[in-house]
């Protein structure tokens, strides 16, 4: 029973040494960085400003808005459901972002290339993680037009 | 210990005698003289390899329009060669300086043998002399370090080259690549190629597309070295076996024997020398030198060794010493500047920089503080004070950041054959650099991808390249303290394509790609705009660019003061950078970083020929956008 004590109290000893926040900082920063596991999700991701068009071609169109850390996987992705209706947004366009993730909000920007110049496009954005699963947000259904060819307008 | 590497260089000498060599040398030469394929080139005997080299130099190759090339490229190659023999003399005093190697014996106790005492630092001397070796090389005139040099962190040592070309010549002026040379600094953190799957992305490998993926040595490091001594378009040998070859030769083959036990014991066939002093690039198969299966193996070991040597090199306080004035400042050792901390605050908060290039501290930010609809896609102040992992500068991904295609680049230039009846480009200006998304493809340009299983992710990884750390991204020569223009400041050029010539320029781009996005190719602005100041040309590759960056809305002041950060990050602040000394070249002064190397712009074709079908045509096709 005393060797098993013993040995215990060598472990945790020893544990206590490793866990060391004083060591930590010595040493981490002389050792290769890896992958870290995703962060803890976000309970609720809503959407806190937008979302708004931030930069329109006659053929692309840039979309912006903010929300909550939606945590996950550092991996991203922005999603738009657009289309020349409100009632049928068809069509389907994604982007690739990294979260930072011990920031406590996210912008998201999504690109929409292959538009038509003078039209105008409705549509709804929401995103996901790496793997697929939607980060639960969605907005409302806004609108934006695009200019004339060869013209570009900018948000203010 | 003069006396004793003088033993070690004696025992060295090769197996077989000096009479048995010129013996070959000459039935080498009658042979050369009748093959008329070979006789086309007509190389004089050089002087400088007097034991057994046929070789000289073929017709210089140039293919490119007036204006393409630097004026000073022959110069500045000759100035190159001269500080890499300086580098190398330095090693070879090292290694003379050696004591005399010793293994442990351990028979009994379960250990491998080792050399004792001194496995470090024998192992650091023989990566130091086989990276400037300019041997390690078809017309003995390229080392690894042509394009690497200390003074440049490891990257591309002439200026006239980054201001124009991009891509460093090798062996056979003038061929040329396509890429930027990345620097060697912190290269063997990077892991093994693997599929993250919960990142669903790729992660680690080496070169800007990782083609060097770790996948047989389990180090992309190792891997990436064993690349440029066989490319066409750098070192150029015709065959792996030819680094067998030439280190049998060299002065430091006892150490290199000593090290890795390697055994130079191989039966060489009588054009072995002549085979190794042609560029490769049309031979027509991979291994001309015939060797029998035993001594293919001795050749693959010594190749493999070679790459860990120079990945063990890069692992060194040579290379990668942790010496920045941000590594004293994390010591406590250092204070930085109201405008390097600014910086520092900036690149953890609204510019987000270390969302991809990891800093190591954690980026806790108080919510609401960005700039409203200007803001970066993180906002906030970091308020952390710990380190939460390694501050490597970088997370081993890859991604788009939507670079315009450069049209200065070499390789567009090169769809003609050489005189060795090679042409680097045949696709000329209907090259595309989908980078990560070809080398899935095991695609032109790349490497043959060791994964089937990894060819599907092709398409969401067009146009991604590696994610460089951000060490070292300023290091430049001391007499020229800087890379921003007016200077005195060294000519450098970043991203993989080297279409940014300045830190200022980089972090402009970050900072408004899409404020100042145009549908236009490089050169072509509109009217009243200044490329790279309130004009950026198109992406060259529109899918899966990254969206996290390209409107940060950061000032003209706050640019500059992330510039004043990126400068903390170069190595030599508490020790001097070994070999950093060595830059004989000039600095140079005038202009602004907004619109430096804007004189030499060049408009890119218009109409520019479409993706070439052997690069755009592959399955699986580029998706959703297809590739202009």
């Amino acid at each position: 029973m005393d060797k098993l004590l013993l040995q215990l109290a060598i472990a945790i000893s020893f544990g206590g040494l490793l866990l060391d926040p004083t060591i930590a900082q010595n040493y981490a920063p002389y050792q290769p960085g890896g992958v870290l596991p995703p962060a803890e999700r976000a309970e609720r991701v809503e959407i806190v400003q937008g979302p708004a068009l931030e930069l329109a071609h006659d053929d692309l169109a840039i979309i912006r808005w903010t929300t909550n850390n939606p945590g996950g996987s550092d991996e991203h992705f922005t999603v738009i459901h657009y289309g020349t209706a409100p009632t049928n947004l068809s069509q389907t366009a994604k982007s690739h972002i990294r979260l930072n993730r011990d920031h406590a909000q996210t912008i998201f920007r999504v690109r929409v290339d292959g538009l038509k110049p003078q039209t105008t496009y409705y549509y709804m954005v929401t995103s996901m993680g790496s793997d697929g699963v939607s980060d639960g947000e969605q907005s409302a259904v806004k609108q934006f037009t695009t200019p004339r060819p060869g013209e570009r307008t900018q948000s203010p | 210990m003069v006396h004793h590497f003088l033993q070690l260089l004696r025992r060295a000498e090769p197996s077989r005698s000096r009479a048995q060599i010129v013996q070959r040398s000459l039935a080498t030469l009658a042979l050369t003289c009748c093959a008329v394929l070979v006789a086309t080139v007509g190389y004089p005997v050089r002087p400088a390899v007097p034991q057994s080299g046929q070789a000289g130099n073929p017709p210089a190759y140039n293919p490119y329009p007036p204006g393409i090339l630097p004026s000073d490229l022959d110069a500045e190659i000759a100035r190159v060669r001269a500080e890499m023999r300086t580098v190398f003399g330095r090693y070879l005093v090292q290694a003379q300086a050696l004591p005399p190697l010793t293994y442990s014996n351990t028979q009994g106790v379960g250990n491998p043998p080792t050399i004792v005492g001194s496995g470090y630092e024998a192992m650091r001397i023989l990566g130091g002399l086989l990276n400037y070796d300019q041997n390690i090389s078809p017309l003995k005139n390229a080392a690894c370090a042509s394009c690497h040099m200390p003074y440049a962190g490891f990257s591309g040592p002439i200026p006239s080259v980054d201001l124009t070309i991009v891509a460093y010549p090798g062996t056979y002026h003038f061929r040329a690549a396509k890429r930027t040379a990345q620097r060697y600094t912190y290269a063997p953190q990077f892991p093994a190629l693997h599929f993250n799957e919960t990142l669903q992305a790729f992660i680690g490998g080496e070169f800007w597309d990782a083609r060097a993926t770790g996948y047989k040595l389990q180090s992309a490091d190792a891997e990436q070295a064993q690349h440029p001594p066989v490319d066409p378009l750098e070192m150029g040998f015709p065959d792996t076996a030819c680094i067998a070859w030439r280190i049998s030769q060299a002065q430091y083959k006892s150490l290199f024997e000593q090290v890795w036990g390697a055994d130079f014991d191989i039966n060489w066939p009588g054009d072995a020398e002549q085979t190794c002093s042609t560029p490769g690039g049309n031979f027509p198969t991979a291994t001309p030198i015939a060797l029998s299966p035993n001594d293919r193996t001795k050749a693959n070991d010594i190749y493999d060794h070679w790459g860990q040597s120079i990945s063990a090199l890069e692992h060194t306080d040579d290379v990668s010493p942790f010496s920045s004035k941000f590594d004293a400042f994390l010591a406590g050792k250092a204070s930085l500047t109201p405008d390097e901390i600014a910086g520092y605050k900036l690149f953890d908060g609204k510019a987000a920089c270390n969302t991809c290039h990891l800093d190591g501290r954690g980026s806790t930010q108080t919510p609401g503080t960005g700039s409203g609809s200007k803001s970066s896609t993180t906002t906030g102040i970091d308020t952390s004070a710990a380190a939460s992992q390694a501050p490597s500068f970088t997370c081993f991904g890859y991604a788009n950041e939507g670079l315009p295609l450069n049209p200065r680049i070499a390789l567009f230039y090169e769809n003609k054959p050489d005189a060795l009846g090679f042409t680097p480009n045949p696709l000329g200006f209907g090259y595309r650099d989908l980078g990560l998304g070809t080398f899935l493809r095991s695609g032109f340009g790349s490497a043959p991808n060791p994964n089937a299983k990894w060819t599907s992710f092709a398409p969401k990884a067009d146009g991604q390249m590696q994610t460089s750390t951000a060490r070292n991204v300023a290091m430049t020569p001391k007499q020229c303290p800087t890379t921003e223009a007016p200077g005195p400041y060294f000519q450098k050029e970043f991203f993989h394509n080297g279409y940014i010539k300045s830190l200022k320029q980089l972090v402009h781009f970050y900072n408004t790609r899409d404020v100042y996005a145009y549908n236009v190719t490089s050169g072509h602005c509109p009217p009243g705009k200044t490329e790279k100041v309130d004009c950026w040309p198109m992406p060259e590759v529109p899918n899966n660019i990254d969206m996290t960056t390209g409107n940060l809305g950061l000032t003209d002041q706050e640019e500059n003061q992330i510039v004043a950060f990126l400068q903390t990050l170069t190595d030599g602040f508490t020790t001097p950078y070994p070999n950093s000394d060595t830059y004989t070249g000039v600095c140079k002064t005038g202009g602004s970083a907004s619109t430096q190397g804007n004189e030499l712009l060049i408009p890119t074709p218009d109409p520019l020929p479409p993706c070439a079908s052997s690069i755009c045509g592959v399955a699986p096709l580029p998706s959703p956008n297809k590739i202009p």
